[in-house]
Formats: structure tokens, C-alpha cells, sequence
């Protein structure tokens, strides 16, 4: 009876240890392609001119003073500022997830400010919403409506045209907008 | 000829979706358009036909008793596999599909085949079985997310098909649609499978 | 309330099966009774609930720690399973006439799309560990209403008179499809 247990197990056990084996090798060898991806899909030229205009690269801020930023608001993710292609400083821009949930899941965003507190842009850096419904937040035509909104207070639901059928997901990316726009009002200006 | 007879076995009389009804969760959520029918149903392609090869191959060594769990773990490590590969080179596709990657590994097809077949067959039956179930399932996510695509976006492929006119029947593209599409494309399947027996 | 918003939200707003699809097999296959639903609904409330505990657990403490998330898969599914049996053996003790009814569905509780699913959205959505425990009991008690609402309305559906092509499984869908527009209606619903 031992004997057969031990035998069930064994085979069990090396089952698993040739397939953890195998991934373990497969996860290194894809790891850095992987990490490639995820910051490429924030570091995309296009998004970059998607949400400040000008700029070619987004540069890091203080370690600390983001990490109270985090402790002090759940969803914000990270503070960058653009710069041109001279160096000149563009503007900031705000990395966060939305505070409502959109139908299937948090939308995070870019937002991007102006020296003088006006959006420059928004880029959706991801989201899990219906295909050609909700993803519809991600046009440009939608995007372009929140250019120019003056940071210095919240943009109200009735200032802004939701998508038709997608008011979910519409209100979860207006949600995002605000809450970079409270992150900046409060540490930035 | 018997292989050619498992192959389409499991494109036609038995296919997973349309006949045997199994594994619908991903069908109905990931059907929203053809681009991700076609990345699923080949994912899916790649993890049934890997694990009835290695289950195949193993099939005198694992013992009877934890078959299920050796199952599984094939399954899983499959699954796994499949997800860094997608994570790594279709990145676009991997974030499109998302948390119904993972969920391969309880498609009821596959730990259904390794039971009801690759566990008893040779290899390159085994193969033939796993590939003709796979093909079976791409074509039903093929033939569903096609139609929810075209009525609910009016685009294929992303190329627009319809007039600009066409005000899109959002039901299509939402959860209900899923289900009523699905539900009317296996009525039509059983009336002409009906048809074909008289 | 935080957590009784999220309650809500995951037992009706996004309700597992009508709006995520997931657990659809078992939804459509244990459903001709309503007192088998009710039953299977309840074990997988059980079983989600628990499976959440253990694998955030599991996938915090260890799988973090040691860098093995691409474990996740495996050792998830692998938990879940050893969970199903011991509901399984326990039931077969304890209720033994539920155990016979719900069959071969008890062991499929294994490769419900619910379980996993809500296991890894738990990663996913970053919920702290109360968080994910009101996810999964909201999430699996949505998963029991749907099944024992369809349960009922099946029932009356069954005596239907329907061309034989939509009979069974077709009917079935496009019922839940014509249920799933009732659920779509609470989208939007906010606390």
C-alpha cells in the first residue's frame, strides 16, 4: 500500500518538476521580451505625441516624493515630466488608473499638463473593454474633447460627452481624468 | 483513411463547441471580434494538440489512480507556455485576450480529450485528434465572432465592411448577443445535421 | 461603503455568468432543477470562496517571495482541484443525496471558468485580501442567483412547444441570452 503511494507521488512529482523545468527556462528566456512590451506600450512614440505634443521622452521624478504621492491616492501610478527633443520641459504628466471601474475592469491612463495647469493630452495605456464599444474611449475622437480642461478643478459629468452605449466605460475614463487631475492640483501646482 | 475520420470527427460530428457544447466561456467572451476568434482558437489549436502529445506519449507511465492531476499539470504547464510565448511575441493579441489566456487550462476540451482520448490512443492519433478538436473549435469562434463583428461593429478584421451608415446593433457585440448568437448558430447546426440524417 | 459597493457590483453589475461568462458549463448543465441548482450553487460559492483564501495565500506568500509567478497557472489549478476533492469526499459523507444529484458535475466544479478565473482577477484587480474575499463571495453568490433564476425559467421552457433544432442546448442559450439583457439593465449601478 506504501509502495504504491510513494509510487503515485513519485510519478506525479516528476511530472511536475519537468514542466516547472520547463518553464522556468522558457520564463528567462522570454523575460526581458516581456519586459520589453510592457514598456514599450508606455514608451510608444505615438503616445508620447498623443499627450504632450513635442515630446520624445518622459522623465522619472523623485523616488520619494512619488512614493507619498502613492501612499496618499490608491490609484495614481506615477508622475513623469516630458521633455522635448531640445530637453526643454514640456509639461508633466500623470500616470493613473481610473477610480470607477469601467465594465470590464480599471482603465490607466497618461494625462498630460501644461506648465500653466491645462491638459495637453490623454493616452489610455490599458484597459479590458468590449471591443469596438468601450475601446471606443481610446479614439482620438473621444480623447480630444478633454484638451485644454483647465486642471484646477474636476470636469464635471455633465461637461463631457459620453459615448453612446458605453457610458461605463466613458465614466471610468472620465474618473481617471479626474483623479490626475485632484494628483495634480494637490502636489504639482 | 481512419486518420482523415478522427480529423474531421472533431471539426464536424463531434466539434467541441457546436455539438459537444463544451467550453463555451471563452467562445461567448472573446468572440467580440475575428482578429481574437482566430488568436484564441489557434492558442487553443496549440495547447490541446501539445498536451495529447505529451499525455499520448506518457500514457503507459502515469498510473491510473492520478491521472487527473497528471493531466492537469501537462494542461497547465501547456497553458503556461503558450501564455509567456503570446506575453512575449503578441503583445497586442496577449492584452486583447487577457485573464481568458490562463483560462485555457479549464477548457473542458482539452482535460476532456486527454481523458476520452490522447490517454488511450497512439501518438500521432493522439495528434490527429487534438488537431481536428482545435480546428473544429477555430472555425465555431470563426464563424461566431465573425457574425457578432460584422453586426456589432461593421467591420472585419477591423476593415469596415458596412456603410459608415450602418448604425451598429450594439446587442451583438454585448454578453446577451453572445448568447443568443451562439444559441441560433447551434440550432442552425443541429437543423442541418438533422437534415443530413433524413 | 467600499466593500458593500463592491459586494454589488460582483453579484449583480458584472454577475459572473450573464455579464463575464464564466462558469457557463456547469450554468448550462446543472440547471433542469432547482433544488440541484441550488445545491451546486451553494458548493461553488464554498469552493471560490476558499479557493480565493488559499491561493492569494499561496501566490503572495511564496510565489511572489521566490519569483515564480509563472507558476500561477499551475499551482492554482492544482489547488482548486485538491479542494474540489475534499468537497467531494465531505458531501459524499454529509449529503450523500446531493452528492448522487449533482453527479459528474461535482468534479467539474474543477474546470468551472469561475473558479480560476476569480482566483487570478483577485491578482489582477490587486484587491487586499478582504477585498478579495467580498469579490469572491459576491462573485459566487451572483453565480448561485443566475443559476437557480434559470433553473426556474427553464423549467416552464421545457414545456415549450419548439422546433426540434433549438431544442436543448440552443434554447437554453438564447434563454440566458434574453436573461442576460434583464442583467444588462443594472449597468451603471453605483454606491
Amino acid at each position: 500500500m506504501k509502495n504504491n503511494f510513494v509510487r503515485l507521488a513519485g510519478v506525479l512529482l516528476i511530472i511536475g518538476a519537468v514542466s516547472a523545468g520547463v518553464l522556468a527556462w522558457l520564463n528567462d528566456t522570454t523575460k526581458d521580451l516581456i519586459a520589453q512590451n510592457e514598456a514599450k506600450a508606455s514608451m510608444d512614440p505615438a503616445v508620447l505625441e498623443a499627450v504632450m505634443p513635442g515630446s520624445v521622452l518622459f522623465k522619472e521624478e523623485d523616488a520619494e516624493f512619488v512614493e507619498t504621492m502613492k501612499a496618499d491616492n490608491k490609484q495614481f501610478i506615477n508622475l513623469l515630466t516630458a521633455v522635448d527633443a531640445s530637453g526643454n520641459v514640456l509639461g508633466k504628466v500623470v500616470r493613473t488608473l481610473s477610480t470607477v471601474k469601467g465594465f470590464n475592469g480599471d482603465i490607466e491612463l497618461y494625462v498630460g499638463f501644461s506648465p500653466d495647469g491645462k491638459i495637453t493630452g490623454t493616452s489610455v495605456l490599458s484597459h479590458s473593454e468590449t471591443e469596438g464599444l468601450g475601446s471606443r474611449v481610446t479614439t482620438p475622437q473621444f480623447r480630444e474633447q478633454f484638451v485644454g480642461k483647465d486642471a484646477s478643478s474636476e470636469i464635471s459629468e455633465s461637461d463631457f460627452d459620453a459615448i453612446s452605449g458605453a457610458t461605463y466605460s466613458s465614466k471610468s475614463f472620465l474618473s481617471a481624468i479626474n483623479n490626475a487631475i485632484t494628483v495634480y492640483a494637490e502636489y504639482v501646482k | 483513411m481512419n486518420k482523415l475520420k478522427i480529423f474531421k470527427n472533431g471539426v464536424t460530428t463531434e466539434n467541441p463547441i457546436l455539438v459537444q457544447q463544451v467550453g463555451m466561456c471563452a467562445t461567448l467572451a472573446i468572440t467580440t471580434s475575428l482578429m481574437n476568434g482566430i488568436g484564441m482558437g489557434v492558442a487553443v489549436i496549440a495547447v490541446l494538440t501539445g498536451s495529447n502529445i505529451v499525455i499520448s506519449a506518457l500514457r503507459k507511465f502515469i498510473p491510473d489512480e492520478v491521472r487527473i492531476p497528471a493531466f492537469i499539470i501537462v494542461i497547465a504547464a501547456f497553458t503556461t507556455i503558450i501564455d509567456l510565448l503570446m506575453h512575449a511575441y503578441t503583445f497586442e493579441l496577449y492584452k486583447a485576450l487577457g485573464v481568458f489566456i490562463p483560462l485555457i487550462v479549464v477548457n473542458c476540451i482539452i482535460l476532456a480529450r486527454a481523458e476520452a482520448f490522447a490517454s488511450k490512443n497512439s501518438v500521432v492519433d493522439s495528434i490527429i485528434d487534438g488537431l481536428g478538436m482545435g480546428v473544429g473549435y477555430l472555425v465555431a469562434m470563426i464563424l461566431l465572432s465573425s457574425v457578432r463583428e460584422i453586426l456589432g461593429n461593421g467591420t472585419i478584421l477591423g476593415l469596415r465592411i458596412l456603410p459608415e451608415a450602418y448604425e451598429p446593433m450594439m446587442m451583438a457585440i454585448q454578453p446577451p448577443g453572445a448568447f443568443i448568437l451562439l444559441g441560433l448558430l447551434i440550432g442552425i447546426v443541429n437543423y442541418l445535421s438533422r437534415r443530413k440524417k433524413a | 461603503m467600499e466593500l458593500v459597493s463592491l459586494f454589488i457590483t460582483s453579484f449583480i453589475v458584472n454577475n459572473i455568468i450573464f455579464m463575464q461568462f464564466l462558469g457557463t458549463c456547469p450554468f448550462l448543465g446543472v440547471s433542469k432543477k432547482i433544488d440541484t441548482a441550488a445545491g451546486m450553487g451553494i458548493a461553488v460559492i464554498f469552493v471560490i470562496t476558499l479557493a480565493s483564501v488559499i491561493t492569494y495565500i499561496i501566490h503572495y506568500a511564496i510565489l511572489v517571495t521566490l519569483e515564480l509567478e509563472y507558476l500561477q497557472t499551475i499551482v492554482f489549478i492544482l489547488i482548486i482541484a485538491a479542494l474540489v476533492q475534499f468537497v467531494e469526499m465531505f458531501l459524499k459523507k454529509s449529503a450523500p443525496g446531493l452528492y448522487k444529484a449533482l453527479g459528474i458535475f461535482l468534479p467539474l466544479i474543477t474546470t468551472n471558468c469561475a473558479v480560476l478565473g476569480v482566483a487570478i482577477n483577485n491578482i489582477i484587480y490587486e484587491y487586499t485580501f478582504v477585498e478579495s474575499l467580498v469579490y469572491s463571495v459576491g462573485i459566487s453568490s451572483g453565480f448561485l442567483l443566475a443559476i437557480v433564476l434559470f433553473a426556474g425559467v427553464r423549467d416552464k421552457v421545457d414545456y415549450a412547444d419548439l422546433p426540434e433544432s433549438l431544442k436543448g442546448s440552443a434554447v437554453s442559450l438564447i434563454t440566458a441570452g434574453l436573461m442576460s439583457v434583464a442583467f444588462l439593465g443594472f449597468s451603471g449601478l453605483q454606491l
